[in-house]
């Protein structure tokens, strides 16, 4: 399929629409539902019961689940572009369990109440082990196999961590809430603070956004770029930079939410093509409407976490696009 | 475009050497020429065209129009040399367009000669199709239109001919020759020594070593292609093919 012109005109600015629309829905819905004109007055303070619902829950919530999906989705095209393959992603690469397994243990250790800066810094830490631990497994060529089979030992090392910490230093009946939190991700309970440490993710974006051109240069061969005059080696080390901070950042604050750095570039590039001037701005927005619709969806579902949604609808997609891949 | 300054080798390699795939080898092309470099499956062909072209580290000296490449900015080699790997593998569907587009990266993206290039290579009713969906040759041509896109002075051609079927190769035998009389250096890896025959230049390569370096007929001697080929090599007339 090759993608349309028009399609790739309006791609960024219904995206824009979509992600408005779902804005509106998320602020809304819930165990009381808002609708536009209350949404409006509480976001004033002209209706104290819809002001504390929104400023206290629903908006924090609401901005988290955007810098997370945004934070995931850039990520995951880095990535593709990095290891020139279209199924590399923070999740199946094991860099979401490294920035888990680094925030938990700073949790465990008792260093986060030192500063609000620690967690994303533990969680930074972790994630770049991780990439590091890739980098050496998938060395030259980075084949499907090798990298998807770096990711399925790293996922389970780094889960065990994670789990094992989460066992020694929580009491027995938060235990399991708290390993599913960072194991599978979610949005519950998300204050401006958890805001406030994935915010670089927008800086992070920032950075990203002049590199789209000499990326396409480098998705199609490292050498081939170099001899084209890209400073591959500058470039590469900005991008594993930038890609292991966005999924770090958006791990510290939500867990592993997993497929969105997957099906989301996927998806995009599907529609408008493989060129990362044009992808890295709506992956951004992409990946921000699909993690939105998925807390949505696992709300209406009766609380499921969204990391839950995100893999039950990932997962198949995942499987799908290995099958048209053979 | 930039012919190379005159007076000076286009290229010139001293003591290059790769752990176990090159040994000190030392040749120079001037400019204006088509050269030709052959030798056996793994004698280095790839290795040496990759160090010509930047791409790989090694000990010895790289000069492109007499500098140093190590004195070149790495945008201004974009410019500089073009080339093209041997095999043609896309992970991503970009446009034949596009892709040919990327030989304009150094000059900031600036799509001239674009267009001359997709008709030089035969890709004009090609130019809209992903390259992941092409065959192997129609890739091939694709990077070498690239190459040409980019109007470098030094263009170095990994095997380009192996892929295509004769009529696409005989172009791309002309468009050396276009190369040549534009006073730019082409520096080639083929396997067919009838074509070698025919080029200003011939390099030899044999287990990593410069076995012979000069005019084709002068260095494809029978006596050196049994000693590095293993092969019994005559003159003789045989089916000849040309575009008409």
């Amino acid at each position: 399929m090759t993608p349309s012109p028009w399609v790739s005109r309006v791609a960024l600015p219904v995206a824009l629409l979509l992600l408005a629309g779902l804005m509106i829905a998320s602020l809304g819905v819930g165990d009381l539902w808002l609708g536009p004109a209350r949404i409006w007055a509480g976001l004033w303070h002209h209706d104290e019961l819809a002001a504390t619902i929104l400023w206290q829950i629903r908006l924090p919530r609401l901005l988290v689940a955007m810098l997370v999906g945004a934070g995931l989705s850039a990520s995951g095209l880095v990535m593709q572009a990095y290891f020139r393959n279209s199924l590399a992603s923070p999740g199946l690469l094991g860099v979401s369990s490294g920035g888990a397994a680094g925030a938990v243990v700073a949790i465990g250790a008792g260093w986060v109440s030192h500063s609000i800066l620690v967690l994303p810094a533990a969680a930074i830490a972790g994630a770049l082990l991780a990439t590091g631990a890739v980098l050496i497994l998938a060395q030259r060529g980075a084949s499907t196999e090798r990298l998807l089979l770096a990711g399925v030992a790293l996922n389970a090392l780094l889960g065990a961590v994670t789990s094992y910490v989460l066992s020694n230093f929580t009491l027995s009946y938060e235990r399991n809430a708290q390993i599913l939190f960072w194991l599978l991700g979610g949005l519950e309970d998300r204050t401006w603070e958890h805001a406030a440490i994935a915010l670089p993710i927008v800086a992070a974006a920032a950075l990203l956004w002049p590199l789209g051109r000499p990326m396409d240069l480098l998705s199609l061969g490292a050498l081939e770029a170099q001899s084209l005059g890209v400073d591959v080696r500058r470039l590469r080390r900005w991008l594993l930079v930038l890609a292991t901070v966005l999924t770090a950042l958006a791990t510290a604050v939500a867990g592993t939410v997993g497929f969105v750095g997957l099906i989301v570039p996927h998806i995009l590039r599907l529609l408008v093509g493989p060129e990362h001037r044009r992808l890295v701005p709506l992956s951004l927005v992409g990946g921000a409407v699909f993690v939105v619709a998925c807390d949505l969806l696992g709300r209406a579902a009766g609380g499921l976490r969204v990391g839950i949604v995100t893999s039950l609808v990932g997962g198949p997609f995942f499987l799908w696009m290995l099958r048209r891949q053979a | 475009m930039d012919a190379a300054t005159p007076g000076l080798n286009a290229l010139e390699l001293k003591g290059v050497s790769v752990p176990d795939r090159l040994h000190a080898v030392s040749l120079a092309l001037a400019p204006g020429t088509v050269v030709g470099l052959v030798g056996p499956n793994g004698s280095g062909k790839s290795t040496l065209l990759q160090i010509a072209a930047g791409l790989l580290p090694g000990a010895g000296e790289v000069r492109w129009s007499g500098r140093s490449l190590g004195e070149i900015p790495v945008i201004d080699r974009g410019r500089s040399a073009a080339w093209v790997p041997q095999e043609a593998l896309f992970e991503f569907g970009f446009t034949v367009r596009s892709v040919v587009a990327q030989g304009r990266y150094a000059h900031g993206d600036d799509e001239r000669g674009v267009e001359e290039a997709l008709g030089r290579l035969d890709l004009m009713n090609l130019a809209d199709r992903p390259v992941n969906r092409l065959s192997g040759g129609e890739r091939h041509r694709v990077l070498l239109a690239r190459a040409l896109a980019t109007e470098a002075p030094l263009q170095l051609w990994d095997e380009p001919l192996a892929a295509l079927d004769v009529r696409h190769a005989l172009e791309v035998l002309v468009l050396a020759g276009e190369i040549k009389r534009a006073g730019r250096t082409l520096f080639l890896s083929l396997h067919d020594l009838r074509i070698a025959h025919c080029l200003d230049m011939v390099i030899v390569l044999h287990e990593g070593r410069l076995r012979a370096a000069g005019p084709p007929t002068t260095v494809l001697t029978p006596a050196l292609l049994r000693e590095v080929f293993g092969v019994q090599a005559e003159i003789a007339p045989s089916l000849v093919v040309k575009l008409p």
